[in-house]
């Protein structure tokens, strides 16, 4: 691997990380053999470094609870809308009205988002306008950027999918989950070959969008020093890790019970991700609600150990 | 290609017991280890990986590094690694007997 390449892949580490590491993770890299497998390796590591290994280094405790609170709710919407979409306007739709069960999973799954989503604002704005405000006035332009870098990706991605939308004269919106399936695409909607790129953008500029964001929190908590009361942080943590493991546990439990009841339509290909099954698409979202939950717990875990307010 | 004589059957990857069993018979940098492992094991860890496990060792102070050599630092194994390595190979030393007899008492 050349200097420069590898110099630019170290730079994709936190600064803790490469202050500690960098050297020699460069020189290492410089006699590694240049490859595909080797680039996503480090890539791959970096982005994991970033969201997850950062607080090992220099975050606090209730720092470190609010990156991974951010995360989990990050996971719990990726999650959510797979499963939404998943389900929207297809036949499983139809069986869930006729299955008191599933209907009642279903409610359970939205009222779990609305927890996380009520848990996430409590914790979440009060500290994004401390942090807004402190920025404003201090003119500390790159941390005003990182806290609009959500808002942005989002702006983006809706803006792209409107475009894209107009372009095709508003008969079809690109998304992963309309690209093709075991169903004929209405006659005005643009080739398969277009659809499967369009919505290729959108999950690109969705994904970029997500991990983006979770980066952008986590360097505004460092670049600000965020501080979070425990009063304010313990209670949201536990509600925030109380509703994506019901989230988590209701996905799960739709799933089998849609297996029991329709077994058909679970394993019809009319829903899912990218022209997946919707059994494959739903499991999808149950191992990410999972994780979710995961870093939820270990976020609420991490607010715990805040030691008491005197 | 046999399903018997696929390289991937019998590979094992657990990253930071690979970096601990490396280092056993002496300190060594991350390329040596990644070519270490390659022959002990049949898996080459990608750098990221590599550091990844170096970086978690090294917090569970399993690991420490040497003086450097260059731009590269050699790692060896702390008492407690030492301890945790004879440890958890003995556990899979008894896991892979116990797992061979039974199929071989099929």
């Amino acid at each position: 691997m050349n200097k420069r390449l590898a110099h630019s892949l170290t730079g994709l580490y936190p600064r803790a990380w490469r202050a500690r590491y960098g050297e020699e993770f460069q020189a290492l890299l410089e006699s590694h053999p240049n490859n595909v497998r080797a680039l996503c390796d480090v890539v791959g590591r970096a982005i994991y470094e970033r969201l997850f290994y950062v607080g090992g280094f220099n975050m606090n405790p209730d720092q470190r609870s609010l990156a991974l609170m951010a995360y989990a709710w990050l996971a719990a919407v990726a999650a959510g809308a797979n499963f939404y979409w998943t389900v929207a306007d297809t036949p499983m739709a139809t069986v869930m009205r006729s299955h008191s069960t599933l209907f009642a999973l279903w409610t359970l799954i939205q009222v779990g988002a609305l927890l996380a989503f009520a848990a996430v604002v409590i914790v979440g704005l009060p500290t994004f306008v401390t942090v807004a405000r402190t920025a404003l006035s201090a003119r500390r332009w790159g941390v005003v950027g990182r806290l609009a870098a959500p808002l942005i990706a989002a702006v983006v991605t809706l803006l792209w999918m409107a475009a894209a939308a107009m372009w095709t004269g508003g008969h079809w919106v690109p998304t992963p989950w309309d690209v093709t399936g075991d169903w004929t695409a209405p006659p005005e909607w643009p080739p398969q070959m277009t659809r499967w790129t369009l919505s290729m953008v959108t999950f690109v500029l969705l994904v970029v969008g997500l991990i983006g964001s979770a980066v952008s929190v986590n360097q505004v908590i460092h670049r600000a020093d965020v501080s979070v009361r425990r009063g304010l942080l313990t209670a949201p943590s536990l509600i925030l890790a109380g509703s994506t493991s019901l989230m988590a546990a209701a996905v799960v439990a739709w799933g089998l019970f849609a297996e029991r009841y329709a077994s058909d339509a679970f394993h019809a290909r009319n829903g899912g991700f990218f022209s997946s099954t919707n059994s494959a698409s739903w499991a999808a979202s149950c191992t990410v609600f999972v994780v979710s939950a995961v870093i939820a717990i270990r976020a609420a875990r991490s607010a715990m150990s805040l030691p008491p307010e005197g | 290609m046999e399903e018997d004589d696929d390289p991937e059957i019998g590979r094992y990857s657990d990253p930071p017991l690979l970096v601990l069993a490396s280092l056993a018979d002496g300190p060594k940098h991350g390329h040596a280890m990644i070519e270490d492992i390659a022959r002990m094991s049949g898996t080459r860890l990608g750098p990221g990986t590599l550091y990844g496990a170096i970086a978690s060792l090294e917090r569970q102070k399993l690991i420490e590094p040497l003086p450097a050599e260059g731009r590269r630092y050699p790692y060896r194994l702390t008492p407690k690694g030492l301890r945790v390595l004879r440890a958890k190979l003995t556990t899979l030393h008894h896991f892979s007997r116990a797992g061979l007899r039974k199929l071989e008492a099929k």
